[in-house]
């Protein structure tokens, strides 16, 4: 064997043992988990009020489900949609200070893991918390919904235009420098034009994610399809609960179609 | 150029060079677009009772109950990391769980793994009907069929990690270049081999890296869902919210943030690795 | 020794890439073929390995008819003819060494494959094969961290690991600059000289092959135009294979023009 090939063979990184750590500390942590949950099969009514429910969404209350007053499910996911929506503009304007603040090439680096640090802990706060919060503000309903979600969309929202901002493409400016083009123009006809898009089409796809999340706000009081929801579940109504989730799947199925096509669109220019 | 609907209600503007050829700019859709945008937020102001001057006015209640978690209570700590751990295991095995079922789902939804058009059509459809569910409701829904508990949150979470990563992870499949697949059959490997040298390194760093941020985010999702008697810390938030305990309240976000700001720099090291 | 006897060619889509190809090549011959975009040289060189089926004729390759062959046996014999491709084709997320291994994996035990660990010989013949092409030294590198020349290089490694009697190259300079281009083709020639494989390349850059090859296969429109040495190559034959600059198909082509 030639005398360079056994060097290299003998230079071969090796990552056995720290591959196999991994593995052993992962299992470790598997078993532990499982022994932690208890696992329960299904509960002796599960059976029961599994078919209840498939029946339930099977047979769901049409009544329910294409009733045009403010109590039938349209209504609900229109008021649905537009706690989604008011939260979501708030939010994205709430974020973009916020990511400036974020972003290492913008401020400097403590001042950026300084607001990294309180996004996280403002991300921590589980929503229906801060429904609470608000619900002492605006008192119970959908407004208070607007305000929890302008504020638990931020976290995300901002750590996507951080990538934004960070991903800018500088070599537009320094071609604009060479132009002779004053800061402001370069704002302007430089940075602007690459954020805008880019920030619409994570503000788009947050809506898609706080329609989802809209329907948990209805726990505490704060509007939506969820209050209903679970009340009907809650009192076994099933049918009832087969219209509503119908309604919500094809709503949010629908828009998400909407979102994806309007991205590739942004993206595309 | 193709015209849409759009170009024949507001015409395109022509420019003529000067050597007499036409240029055609299609007219802005910027307007119409915040037209929309500005009815739409008008509608809903509507339809929420949005008010903003209630913000300056009574805006200051929103940090009463705030305030009244300071000073943590202490003591109570001894009390939550019970619940606690309950949560970390039902997220760490919901999340295995789910991480590891969303392979073969992934895999039968690729249109380049694959190729029946049906197969892949329908496992899609599944994996996106399943996001749109709320994790809150499955979570409800589980506890109806397993009774209250860890159980039904590790159902919710396993359910939730399942289309999260199977549907990011068919994007990602279906965009790998299939050029080493192709060169190792023509080395005479079989398909099986072939995938699993030539697909299976492109797409692990991605996989693993996205099963840690599912992770990450399921501790986040795990707390609220003791709310609806699934088990965990959620079950102390509800308890203590409601017996207007806010200091306890104050101490179990608090040690909630620490938990989770680790788990995140945890993992943020190993997907930073990854990639 | 490959050897075409009246080989059609028709794809699934109705196009005829292949028509009435006559064609022997004997072990060690270092063959370009050249034509037009579209004229049939890629279906032509996958038709060796079996990675497309042909539809009429024979098509012997060292005495084995290829259409014949079934499953296992297809990659048995896939596993004497190696491929080298435009876009290397390379798992570009791992490293340089264990892209060469593949060659190596049909002859593994399955936990092996399972776990991804080769035997020690395995590695030294992969080593060997990367110092041949010089590239020893980028071992352990990821290969996305390579250059486009070095990728290719690696490629051929791969091809080099395998052992095969025949080498099949779909335009493999195609992606690179002049000056590595030749140092690609010169590996090429060296190997063809050292080892006695065959090599048959797809190339559109005729000076490269006329200088390297020394025999050359004209087509056009899927028929054999020209078969002959490449010494014996003058504007006339090139005139032939490619046609005449008025034919080629141009911008202002309302067809070409519309995309
Ligand atoms: N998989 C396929 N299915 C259907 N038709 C194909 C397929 N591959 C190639 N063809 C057609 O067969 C003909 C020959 O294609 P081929 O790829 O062999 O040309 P080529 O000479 O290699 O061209 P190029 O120099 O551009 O690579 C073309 O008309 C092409 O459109
Ligand atoms: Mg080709």
């Amino acid at each position: 064997m030639n005398e360079s090939i056994q060097l290299q063979l003998e230079k071969a990184p090796n990552r056995k043992a720290y591959l196999s750590t991994i593995a052993l500390i992962l299992l470790a942590l598997l078993v532990w988990s499982v022994y932690g949950v208890n696992l329960s099969g299904f509960d002796q009514r599960g059976t029961q009020i599994a078919s209840n429910i498939i029946r339930g969404i099977i047979n769901p209350d049409l009544d329910f489900l294409f009733n045009l007053t403010s109590a039938g499910v349209p209504y609900l996911l229109f008021e649905t949609m537009a706690i989604a929506f008011l939260g979501t503009i708030f939010g994205s304007f709430l974020a973009i200070p916020i990511s400036f603040l974020m972003s290492p090439s913008v401020v400097s680096a403590p001042v950026a893991y300084v607001t990294r640090l309180i996004v996280i802990f403002i991300r921590t706060i589980p929503s229906l918390v801060y429904g609470l919060m608000f619900i002492r503000v605006s008192g119970p309903g959908p407004y208070a919904g607007v305000l929890t979600m302008s504020l638990t969309s931020i976290g995300m929202i901002s750590r996507l235009y951080v990538d934004v901002i960070e991903n800018l493409d500088r070599g537009v400016l320094e071609a604009m420098t060479s132009m002779g083009c004053t800061t402001f123009e370069k704002i302007r006809y430089g940075i602007l034009p690459q954020l805008f898009s880019s920030f619409l089409s994570t503000t788009i796809y947050r809506y898609d994610m706080n329609l989802r999340d809209a329907s948990i706000l209805g726990l505490v009081g704060a509007g939506g399809i969820g209050a209903p929801l679970i009340f009907a579940m809650n009192s076994y109504r099933w049918s009832e609960v087969g219209s509503i989730l119908i309604g919500l799947v094809v709503l949010i199925l629908i828009v998400e179609l909407f979102s994806n096509r309007l991205r590739s669109r942004l993206v595309k220019g | 150029m193709k015209l849409t609907w759009y170009d024949k209600v507001f015409k395109p503007k022509t420019y003529t060079l000067s050597n007499g050829k036409e240029v055609k700019q299609r007219a802005s859709r910027t307007p119409i677009v915040l037209v929309v945008v500005l009815l739409v937020t008008i509608i809903s102001f509507e339809v929420t009772g949005v008010d903003l001057s209630l913000l300056r006015t009574r805006g200051h209640q929103f940090f009463v109950i705030l305030l009244a978690m300071f000073p943590p209570n202490a003591d109570f700590f001894s009390s939550i990391w019970g619940p606690l751990f309950d949560t970390i295991q039902m997220s760490l095995l919901g999340s295995i769980l789910g991480a590891v079922l969303a392979i073969p789902l992934a895999l039968l939804s690729s249109s380049n793994i694959i190729r029946n058009v049906f197969i892949n059509g329908l496992f899609k459809f599944f994996l996106s009907v399943l996001r749109t569910l709320p994790t809150i409701v499955m979570a409800l829904i589980a506890t109806f069929l397993f009774g209250l508990g860890t159980m039904a949150g590790t159902v919710a979470i396993f359910l939730f990690t399942l289309s999260y990563i199977g549907k990011l992870m068919y994007e990602h499949i279906e965009n790998v270049d299939m050029g080493a697949f192709e060169a190792h059959e023509s080395m005479g490997l079989t398909k099986v081999e072939a995938f699993r040298y030539a697909i299976v390194p492109e797409i692990l760093p991605t996989y693993l890296s996205v099963s840690l941020y599912a992770f990450e985010g399921n501790i986040r999702h795990a707390s609220i869902l003791g709310y609806v008697g699934a088990g965990g810390v959620g079950l102390l938030l509800d308890e203590r919210l409601s017996w207007r305990d806010y200091p306890s309240v104050g101490m179990v976000l608090l040690t909630l943030m620490l938990v989770v700001f680790v788990i995140e720099r945890i993992s943020e090291y190993f997907r930073m690795k990854l990639t | 020794m490959i050897e075409f006897k009246q080989v059609n060619k028709t794809y699934p889509n109705g196009v005829t890439a292949l028509k009435n190809i006559n064609l022997s090549i004997e072990q060690g011959e270092f063959v370009a073929i050249i034509g037009l975009s579209g004229a049939g040289k890629s279906t032509l060189i996958r038709c060796i390995n079996r990675m497309h089926d042909i539809n009429d004729g024979e098509l012997n390759v060292n005495g084995v008819n290829v259409s014949k062959l079934r499953g296992k046996q297809i990659r048995a014999f896939r596993r004497k003819v190696g491929m080298i491709f435009q876009s290397f084709n390379l798992v570009t997320r791992t490293s340089v060494l264990n892209n060469v291994l593949i060659s190596a994996v049909p002859d593994l035990a399955w936990w092996r494959k399972l776990l991804g660990l080769f035997p020690e010989q395995h590695k030294v013949d992969a080593l060997e094969a990367l110092d041949k092409v010089g590239i020893l030294d980028k071992a352990y590198n990821r290969v996305d961290q390579l250059s486009g020349g070095q990728q290719q290089r690696v490629a051929l490694a791969r091809t080099l690991a395998q052992n095969p009697d025949i080498i099949l190259a779909d335009e493999p300079v195609a992606s690179l600059d002049p000056v590595t281009a030749k140092v690609v083709m010169d590996d090429f020639k060296r190997i063809n000289k050292e080892t006695n494989m065959s090599i048959l390349l797809n190339i559109h850059h005729v000076e490269l092959a006329l200088e390297y090859a020394d025999r050359v296969v004209g087509i056009r429109k899927g028929e054999i135009v020209f078969d002959g040495k490449a010494t014996d190559v003058t504007q006339k034959e090139l005139d032939m294979i490619y046609g005449s600059p008025e034919n080629v198909p141009s911008m202002d082509d309302p067809e070409e023009a519309d995309v």
